[in-house]
């Protein structure tokens, strides 16, 4: 099935060591975003960058370092990632989020599962 | 120059034993031939034959028999055939030489050195669009992983350029969360690929990604390109 709307993607920028309620800041995001039924969510993780406060994060194979540079990419419709932004705002304590509209065309296998 | 139409195969058979002024029969023959200009000649050793003698040649474990039937074949015009046979038939000795009518339906070309093909992509400026397609990294078509098939079709498809990313966390149009697991060597993420290119190119390109994703997210997004060069132009200009 394919579907064809358009829609907000946001971007949302921190590091790897930010926690939300002791949990790592990018899962209790995700879990945010899989609550208020955000069609796609991901995270990565950059191999180096620098954000709010300038100090550079790198990637690193050494456990103990490891404030890595994090991007989450978000995708819905406007008003569901309206819901969202208060949301961020209340989380994200250091960071950068920017939003952009976008077209979306989305494949699910059947119709029922994307109407969950 | 041999043209397309009616010409003659020659083919001797010769055995591989056979030598002449020291060295095998078959390459003293494939001398005089390039020599005197024929269009093109091919040597092909048989694997196992008999001849006039009527002893069976053939290659076996115990000995590398060095006596295996070898062929020469050749085209070419009847008028150069026949000023060369009297001194072939002299050089292949023992061996037989057969005629036939042939007709060329595409004569040989002489192969040109490679012309720079101009790139597709010279430049690109301006306003273009993003193209983010989200996909399982699980996913599959036909025998390939989906990202990877993705990205060898948009390349056969001349789009400017994709990255491929791995999420470490994410989930999709299944609702199932993905997360990264370092100890496990199949990795089951979240894949997105990235791509630039102008807007009609990655419309063109959708049909493709239609059929080739069945379950996933595409994604577009306006975008100002300010600088796309292409290396290999960049390389020549130094040269």
């Amino acid at each position: 099935m394919k579907e064809q709307f358009p829609a907000r993607m946001v971007r949302i920028h921190f590091g790897e060591d930010d926690r939300w309620h002791g949990k790592p800041l990018h899962e209790a995001i995700l879990a945010k975003c899989m609550e208020l039924g955000i069609a796609e969510a991901i995270v990565f993780r950059g191999i180096e960058g620098y954000g709010s406060g300038s100090r550079i994060r790198h990637s690193s194979h050494w456990p103990l370092t490891k404030d890595a540079p994090i991007q989450l990419s978000i995708v819905d419709t406007e008003e569901r990632i309206a819901r969202l932004i208060p949301c961020l705002d209340a989380m994200v304590e250091e960071g950068l989020v920017a939003t952009s509209t976008v077209e979306v065309i989305r494949y699910s296998r059947t119709a029922a599962k994307s109407e969950e | 120059m041999l043209n397309a139409g009616k010409a003659m195969k020659v083919s001797i058979y010769l055995s591989d034993g056979a030598t002449r002024h020291g060295v095998p029969v078959y390459s003293s023959i494939l001398d005089f031939l390039f020599y005197r200009g024929v269009a093109g000649a091919t040597v092909s050793k048989g694997v196992a034959g008999f001849g006039a003698d009527h002893h069976m040649h053939s290659a076996n474990m115990v000995e590398i028999s060095d006596r295996l039937p070898i062929k020469i074949e050749f085209i070419e015009t009847r008028e150069k055939i026949d000023a060369i046979l009297g001194k072939l038939e002299e050089l292949a000795g023992t061996g037989l030489i057969d005629m036939q009518e042939t007709i060329v339906v595409k004569p040989a070309q002489i192969s040109k050195p490679k012309q720079a093909v101009p790139p597709v992509h010279l430049k690109i400026e301006g306003k273009a669009q993003m193209m983010r397609i989200y996909v399982n990294e699980e996913d599959r078509w036909k025998d390939k992983p989906l990202h990877e098939a993705l990205v060898a079709a948009m390349r056969a498809n001349d789009i400017a350029g994709v990255t491929v990313y791995r999420g470490i966390l994410g989930y999709g149009a299944h609702r199932r969360a993905h997360k990264e697991k370092p100890l496990q060597a199949a990795h089951h993420g979240s894949i997105m690929l990235s791509a630039i290119d102008e807007e009609e190119k990655l419309r063109a390109f959708l049909p493709i990604v239609d059929q080739m994703v069945a379950e996933g997210m595409v994604v577009f997004s306006s975008v100002d390109i300010v600088k796309y060069a292409y290396r290999a132009l960049e390389l020549e200009a130094r040269s």
